[in-house]
């Protein structure tokens, strides 16, 4: 009882209540030091191979001699149906395919984003493992263009001339599936949908011939024309959609074939020079982190990743003396370690940021970064609460003025715990002698009497409902710039980004002040309080629930939101206009903005690309931004600009 | 462009006309497209109703026919099987499907019983047994495993007292069938695989084909009229071999590619070079002789064959007349032509080898090959852990004539079904196609789901059939080793009831197995608790077992034994040593 007692004395310490912004901050400090921590040796670990089963680069591999023949062959049949329209270049990779003694089909796609079409078709083919019986299979993609738009000349003849390879060997536990999707992001989505049947039938065609489970798939982006070019090393595109990650087993494999048994090495996150310094294991790992928060489609093995199926890109890059017989070993290696796989890829990690291609950070490691910068909002959000349940004016000691009546030291401190009055205290209120003394009344709390300042017994009401309707709606609020960029025209995405930007940024100034002007008695200084304690725990409750599926995506838009916790309305002018021009500054829509020139991207192809992530590839990045991020940070800034008005 | 010739429907080779107890052989190749063979191996062995009653065995094998009878089972078939029929591609199954299985094993037999237990416990009886046999899991097929289908199925021999028989069936579709599954199947043949056809069967070639499968049917046949009874034993074999794959020599497997010399190039292309070749497309039929093909010689007749009669041609190869085959033997044989000259069969030599080449040759005619009757894939949907959906397109293409078929699925226990969720649409009308269902809902842990439709699907339609089923979660004993692969459920079977084959086995057709993840726990966490646990228990029991067995004695007690060093060790050892005999 005692001990209770004591700590609900403590709740009102005032030393007690100062201490959370300090938390807070400390909490963002720890957590951003947390991450920057993470590229040394004694946080992060070299990578491995779990699965016994792999045995990556254990096989001799035989993709050599007069395969390179054809491969030059159909490197120029691919050439020559670069021009050619769709349906004619399908039908001639389905005869080729075909020529092969495999089943082929063809998908036909048609999506409609943002007014604009994006219609295509995939070709695939697939090869009967000998002894299989159809329950499995593992998939080998070459888009027909890759994601910088480029035709992947020798990437499809290469999937034709191992396709063509394969179709000799009797080993195959699993079926191959072959598949030359039209383009690299939204052609290789329509065929996973359609393969597990999660497809709209009014854009996307069914798949007439299907295999097993899908146990894991390969693309490879190499965009040489019709006479070669060698390359120097391969860059291996691992991102998901929304940021989901292929199991690192994979990976790892792929790493491990390229450099240990084919000599050529590998690249990460297109970060071509790597010196295994600290600056560059950073650099992949913030570059990592943004391509993952972003949540945007990397390539034609993105789409895989959400319905299970882990998957890599193998890309070449650079000017080398690699040839594509080496690409197509790997590949045949690769293809090896999967056939040999007795389980769906289980035993590695799903969550890691990876430094560098033999050196990650697992899941363990860096997840505190993320919660602690979550904490930091539920922290603030707290205090926020206790401070809106507290009296604004400060309670004068009646002491200095009464000097004569003493009141009973321990009724006095049970009296200092206790906000709320129960039965057994009896109110005898007394006028107070003098207007310039503080009210006093009299307590007794069994038998022992006290008088007390009224101020410090007097129940501060929260009145819950008008803040939280408010917080409510500003949630509510954000469906509409979601919705609007998700199904504007694509011409005017750009336009209407500009007026988003420049109306959310005057929008809380003029919230506050339609309050102000019109009812000021709504926007009193606990309800502002409240909405900002309210916008804060929803804050921190979704960002530590989001670090736990997409941790970049949370770790960004917390530090983004970081002043959040920070800000407070004040009665000064000028600290009200640095804070509500720091906030501007940070609101969604000039963050996206200078994220992009930071990062030399095109604004209106982001926008493009969101609302072509939203339709086809189940992109959830916008939703937290407009639902999570955009209703905090209006919330936060109509609380420092209803200061303006005061 | 081929000409079509004159079609031969493979089951109407296979007469089954015979009487008493006798035993007859035959091999009927047949080249199917994409360079592939059907070899189609039937080995009959007949025995009476009366000898084998007093277990008086003569081509009969007889732990085989002891088994029978130990088990009461009047009728027996049991399936071995590895890939898949490409029906697209090849056509009609060989034997209609009657003489086939899903993938892995399947057993089903009619079982001569009073009550159903006694009938469950005779099947258990003839499963171990087999099992035993056969080198095969088949004891694995308990009660959870085990269905008795109502339409599926029909008797094919003639039962005195069909009234206490008891129709069982069972499953395991994640057998893998290999070749210590094929020796106990050759020693049943009373050649055993020395001589005969069964002389090419060799495990390397006969599981490096595309589709095989084994089969043995025990029937039992009665003559019109007349009491006197046989018991039939078929054992069949069909594979598809990959020409190519099988010529492979066997010292050299490896499918290196080809030496630029022997490379065959499409020379019209503008871009052919030294370097560049596009492989040429010969459309060629590809040479092969028995002996390549199957890697081991056909050692004669086998000597426990009819000399005599309809039934000597034992080797028939069924391909166009203007095909080249040449015979290569040096003993006697004889050839005879069937069917237009449409199939060849051979008598063979007895104590000589025999074989047949053909080299490669261009066509300019080819086989008509009967199309299916219904093509059928299944396969899972959705995805995700704690819900699926199966699809099922059966597709008629026929234009005139409308198909009836049974459908059967057996699921295990935790794939449970939602049967509200069933749904027959056929593309072509609006009309229910279930004309009739059977379902008997799974018991956990007890019994399978065992669900059975009666369907008709009009002329040129397709039927898709969908239904959604919950994932159970398992006990963590309930898994099997390689838990994260999934599981696997059986293939469904399809029988076609109208229009019929002329034979009374039915024509059958099976989709393939499906895979079906559940919810796999993290093995590694059991472990971990365990550790866990271990620790915490070690540093406990530690703890209390230290104060348990210490003394504790006052300091100025315990006699002066401060002195360090050599002599302070040997004397507390001492010390102590006297103090442990002191007590006892």
């Amino acid at each position: 009882m005692a001990l209770i007692s004591s700590i609900l004395a403590l709740r009102r310490d005032k030393r007690i209540l100062k201490i959370p912004p300090y938390l807070s901050a400390l909490c963002v400090i720890v957590g951003i030091a947390w991450l920057l921590v993470l590229p040394l040796n004694e946080y992060s670990r070299g990578t491995y191979v779990s699965e016994n089963a792999l045995l990556p680069g254990q096989v001799h591999t035989y993709f050599t001699g007069s395969e390179h023949n054809v491969f030059r062959a159909y490197r120029h049949e691919v050439h020559g149906l670069i021009d050619k329209p769709v349906a004619e270049r399908s039908q001639r990779l389905e005869t080729i395919f075909r020529e092969q003694n495999l089943k082929v089909a063809t998908q036909h796609y048609n999506y409609t984003v943002s007014n604009r079409t994006i219609a295509n078709e995939n070709v695939y083919a697939i090869l009967q493992g000998p002894r299989a019986d159809a329950t499995e299979a593992i998939v080998l993609i070459a888009a027909w263009k890759n994601m910088a738009d480029e035709v992947n000349n020798s990437g499809v003849a290469l999937v034709l001339t191992l396709a063509r390879y394969f179709k000799r060997w009797s080993l195959w536990s699993k079926d191959i599936i072959f598949l030359i999707p039209g383009d690299s992001t939204s052609g290789s989505q329509a065929w996973v949908d359609a393969y597990h049947d999660g497809h709209d039938q009014r854009y996307v065609e069914s798949l007439n011939i299907k295999s097993g489970a899908l146990q894991g798939a390969v693309a490879v982006d190499y965009p040489a024309g019709p006479w070669g070019q060698r390359y120097d090393k391969l860059h291996v595109v691992y991102d998901g959609v929304n940021g989901q990650l292929p199991n690192l087993d994979l990976f790892n494999t792929a790493v491990q074939i390229a450099s240990g048994q084919m000599g050529i090495g590998s690249v990460i996150q297109r970060m071509w020079h790597h010196d295994n310094s600290y600056k560059d294991r950073l650099q992949t790992m913030l570059r990592g982190m943004i391509s993952q928060g972003l949540g945007h489609a990397t390539g034609p093995h993105s789409s895989f990743i959400p319905y299970h199926v882990d998957a890599v890109t193998l890309q070449t890059v650079g000017d080398g003396w690699h040839d594509e017989m080496s690409l197509g070993k790997t590949v045949e290696s690769l293809f090896r370690s999967l056939n040999n796989l007795l389980e769906h890829l289980h035993q590695s990690f799903f969550f890691y940021l990876l430094l560098q291609s033999n050196r990650f950070v697992s899941i363990g490691t860096y997840l505190p970064s993320a919660m602690l910068i979550a904490i930091n909002f539920s922290i603030a959000a707290m205090a926020l609460w206790v401070k809106s349940g507290r009296r604004t004016e400060p309670i004068a000691n009646p002491a200095s003025t009464q000097p004569k009546s003493k009141p009973a030291s321990s009724a006095d401190k049970e009296d200092k715990g206790d906000t709320k009055p129960t039965h057994d205290i009896k109110h005898a209120k007394e006028k107070a002698p003098a207007p310039q003394q503080p009210a006093t009344e009299l307590l007794e709390i069994d038998g022992a009497l006290a008088i007390v300042p009224v101020a410090s017994t007097t129940v501060t009401e929260r009145a819950l409902l008008i803040p939280a309707l408010l917080v409510i709606s500003a949630h509510a609020l954000g469906l509409v710039p979601l919705y609007l960029f998700n199904n504007w025209d694509a011409d005017h995405l750009p336009g209407l980004f500009i007026t988003t930007a420049n109306i959310i940024t005057l929008f809380p100034i003029a919230v506050a002040f339609l309050f102000n002007y019109t009812s000021p008695h709504i926007l009193t200084l606990q309800a502002l309080t409240l909405i900002q304690c309210f916008s804060l725990l929803l804050l921190g409750m979704f960002l530590a629930a989001l670090a736990t599926l997409n941790f970049s995506l949370s770790v960004l838009i917390g530090v983004a939101c970081v002043p959040l916790s920070f800000v407070r309305r004040s009665t000064n002018m000028g600290i009200n206009a640095v804070q509500l021009g720091m906030l501007a500054l940070l609101n969604p829509c000039m963050v996206v903005q200078i994220g992009t020139k930071l990062l030399g991207g095109n604004l209106a192809e982001i926008l493009v690309t969101a609302a072509q992530g939203w339709h086809i590839w189940g992109l959830w990045t916008q939703v937290v931004v407009w639902l999570v991020w955009f209703p905090a940070w209006i919330a936060c800034s109509v609380v420092v600009a209803s200061g303006i008005f005061d | 462009m081929l000409s079509s010739l004159c079609l031969v429907l493979l089951n109407a080779l296979v007469i089954s006309v015979a009487a008493g107890s006798d035993y007859h052989e035959q091999l009927l190749l047949r080249p199917l497209p994409q360079n592939t063979l059907l070899a189609s191996f039937n080995f009959r062995s007949n025995e009476s109703a009366a000898a084998f009653e007093q277990q008086n065995f003569r081509y009969f094998p007889r732990s085989f026919g002891q088994i029978l009878q130990h088990a009461h089972a009047k009728e027996l078939h049991l399936r071995f099987n590895v890939g898949r029929w490409d029906a697209e591609n090849w056509g009609q199954r060989p034997r209609n499907g009657a003489r086939e299985g899903g993938t892995g094993v399947e057993l089903w037999a009619w079982v001569e019983a009073d009550t159903e237990d006694e009938a469950f416990a005779r099947w258990l009886t003839l499963t171990n047994a087999l099992s035993g046999l056969f080198c095969a899991s088949l004891n694995f097929i308990d009660a959870t495993k085990t269905i008795r289908p109502v339409m599926t199925f029909a008797p094919e021999g003639q039962h005195a007292n069909s009234s206490n028989l008891h129709l069982l069936h069972g499953t395991l579709p994640h057998e893998v069938v290999c070749t210590e599954n094929l020796t106990p199947f050759l020693k049943l043949l009373p050649c055993k695989g020395k001589a005969g056809i069964s002389s090419l069967l060799d495990g390397h070639k006969l599981f490096d084909a595309s589709f095989q499968t084994m089969a043995i049917d025990v029937r039992p046949i009665c003559g019109q009229g007349d009491a006197s009874c046989f018991l039939e034993m078929e054992q069949t074999v069909d594979m598809v071999l990959d020409i190519a794959r099988s010529k492979r020599p066997r010292d050299n497997p490896i499918p290196r590619p080809l030496p630029i010399d022997q490379l065959e190039c499409d020379t019209s292309k503008l871009y052919n070079a030294h370097d560049t070749c596009y492989p040429l497309n010969k459309g060629t039929d590809p040479a092969w002789t028995l002996e390549e093909v199957f890697g081991k010689p056909l050692r004669g007749a086998c000597p426990l064959t009819e000399q005599s009669g309809d039934e000597v041609n034992t080797v028939c190869i069924n391909t166009p007349p203007e095909r080249t085959v040449e015979v290569r033997t040096t003993g006697q044989f004889a050839e005879s032509k069937l069917a237009s000259d449409t199939v060849r069969c051979y008598k063979l030599p007895t104590g000589a080898h025999f074989d047949l080449v053909l080299p490669e040759q261009k066509m300019s005619t080819g086989l008509v090959r009967p199309d299916p009757q219904i093509f059928a894939a299944r396969s899972i949907n959705g995805h995700g852990q704690e819900r699926g959906s199966t699809q099922s397109i059966i597709r008629n293409p026929s234009t005139t004539e409308a198909v009836e078929i049974v459908y059967l699925e057996s699921l295990p226990w935790f794939m449970k079904p939602y049967l509200h969720t069933l749904r027959a649409r056929v593309d072509t009308t609006y009309e229910s196609p279930i004309k009739e269902t059977y379902y008997r809902p799974a018991v956990d842990r007890k019994r399978g789901t065992h669900l059975e439709l009666r369907m008709v699907i009009p002329p040129s339609s397709t039927l898709t059939l969908t239904y959604d089923f919950e994932k159970a979660i398992l006990r963590y004993t309930e898994y099997p080793p390689d838990a994260n692969r999934g599981f696997d459920v059986a293939p469904a079977v399809i029988r076609i009831l109208s229009p019929q084959s002329g034979d009374n086995r039915g024509v059958y057709v099976r989709t393939t197995s499906l895979l079906l993840p559940l919810p796999t726990p993290d093995f590694s966490m059991p472990y971990n608790v365990i550790i866990l646990t271990s620790t915490v228990m070690a540093l406990g029991f530690g703890n209390i077992f230290n104060l348990l067995v210490r003394r504790f004695v006052g300091i100025d007690e315990a006699p002066a034994l401060g002195a360090g060093g050599l002599k302070g060790m040997l004397l507390s050892k001492i010390t102590r040593l006297r103090g442990l005999l002191g007590k006892a």
